[in-house]
């Protein structure tokens, strides 16, 4: 079942990589970590498959 | 003066003998099968569609499945057998009935198991342990229940009925589960098994023969002669002292301290309740703009690295956000971090009380 995500927002480290996406699901805001093992990234890669977007603002 | 013999004949045996046969430890699979750790809350209303797998108390998730109409409110109960040891059960209630399930609709209580704490049942080999699944359970309707394993590595499944005879009151069930000697279990942190108790289940879960023996999952072998809890409005349930362990016979409920207890849920959930206005979660001076960031442990090492989430406001000062982000980067801690603006001091407090909850369940 693909999760219902008001937003998917990718979160940058101090070495501007990406380290986490930042979700919001009913109204409740989450950081995801890259890991493969876990299951709400799991469901992150899901929802970008169904042609989602993610929001990716880079630090200046 | 004279010394005394000594008279050792029956010294041995006026020494009380310790009762060893159920004293092995850790011989329960399930964590929290006395339903006594509750780090989400003790109230769990308007379960319905959407809402498969939400997380109950520690390591039981709700289970539905098909496009139904029911309602169940489940919440930690302090309705338990009397005399047996145990403080809590979890309740289901049926607020809203639905008396006409899908073909493949149902209601369920689901536990899930890591790969790695099964290896020592030698699943997929010729010495394949058997498992003995025991229970306290009290529902308002009589009749067929089914208790079923999921090997999710391998897609086999065996299920178990048992009935309860008496409404409205305390009953111990048991049920054997033989070893299986084929599909071994993945010795790593992902999903393994799955610990079902169905409670309704629809027609194509029941057309078959109930799969008494391991073997591949076959949809209507699952849940056969299943009563239909949910279809009558105030049904309730209760259930506690679930214990799964090696071998054919069940041994009595191993209570554990609460703190080990807690310590072993919070693998797989962490919840910080104690935030609070007085205390400075991070409190520095920046000479330059860039990022700040406090390291924090877990108490225990988590499963895997665990989704962050936090309610509440937070108050800073000098920085980009008023809210920091949370990021666990191990198994063993999380950082908080957020970017400053200016050389000066930078400081983040929770404004109020919240919630900051680690998630690394299976």
């Amino acid at each position: 079942m693909i999760r219902n995500f008001t937003s998917v927002t990718k979160l940058y480290d101090m070495n501007n990589n990406v380290e986490a996406y930042v979700i919001v699901e009913n109204s409740k805001t989450s950081f995801v970590p890259l890991d493969t093992a876990n299951s709400d990234y799991q469901a992150i890669l899901t929802w970008i498959s169904e042609g989602n977007t993610v929001i990716d603002n880079p630090p200046e | 003066m004279a010394l005394s013999r000594i008279d050792t004949t029956n010294m041995i045996e006026d020494v009380p003998q310790s009762k060893l046969d159920n004293n092995i430890n850790f011989r329960n699979i399930i964590i929290n099968g006395d339903m006594s750790i509750a780090q989400r809350g003790t109230s769990f209303p308007g379960l319905t569609n959407g809402n498969n797998s939400d997380y109950l108390v520690d390591r039981f998730n709700f289970s539905e499945s098909g496009s139904e109409s029911f309602v169940i409110d489940a919440s930690q109960s302090t309705d338990v057998p009397s005399g047996q040891g145990f403080a809590n059960s979890l309740k289901y209630l049926v607020d809203t009935a639905d008396t006409s399930l899908d073909s493949l609709g149902g209601v369920a209580l689901n536990y899930r198991f890591e790969g790695q704490m099964l290896q020592y049942l030698k699943k997929g080999t010729a010495n394949a342990e058997s498992l003995t699944l025991s229970f306290w359970f009290k529902s308002s309707l009589t009749g067929t229940y089914i208790a079923e394993l999921y090997d999710k590595d391998n897609e086999r499944t065996i299920s178990k009925s048992y009935t309860v005879n008496t409404a409205d009151t305390w009953e111990k069930k048991t049920v054997t589960f033989e070893g299986d000697t084929t599909g071994t279990f993945d010795n790593d942190t992902g999903r393994s098994m799955d610990l079902t108790f169905w409670f309704s289940a629809g027609s194509g879960y029941q057309s078959g023969t109930l799969q008494t023996s391991w073997g591949t999952t076959t949809t209507a072998n699952r849940a056969v002669g299943q009563v239909d809890w949910s279809a009558t409005v105030n049904n309730e349930l209760y259930i506690t002292g679930v214990q799964l362990e090696a071998g054919t016979t069940a041994s009595d409920f191993e209570f554990l301290p609460v703190d080990v207890n807690l310590q072993r849920c919070q693998r797989y959930f962490y919840s910080n309740e104690v935030i609070s206005n007085t205390t400075y979660w991070m409190d520095t001076y920046t000479s330059t703009t860039g990022y700040i960031v406090s390291l924090l442990s877990f108490p225990v090492t988590m499963r895997i690295r665990a989704t962050m989430s936090y309610s509440g406001n937070w108050t800073s000062s000098n920085t980009t956000t008023s809210s920091p982000s949370f990021v666990a980067f191990s198994e063993q801690g999380y950082k908080m971090q957020a970017r400053a603006t200016n050389s000066a001091r930078t400081f983040i407090y929770p404004d109020g009380a919240g919630t900051l909850t680690a998630n690394a369940e299976l």
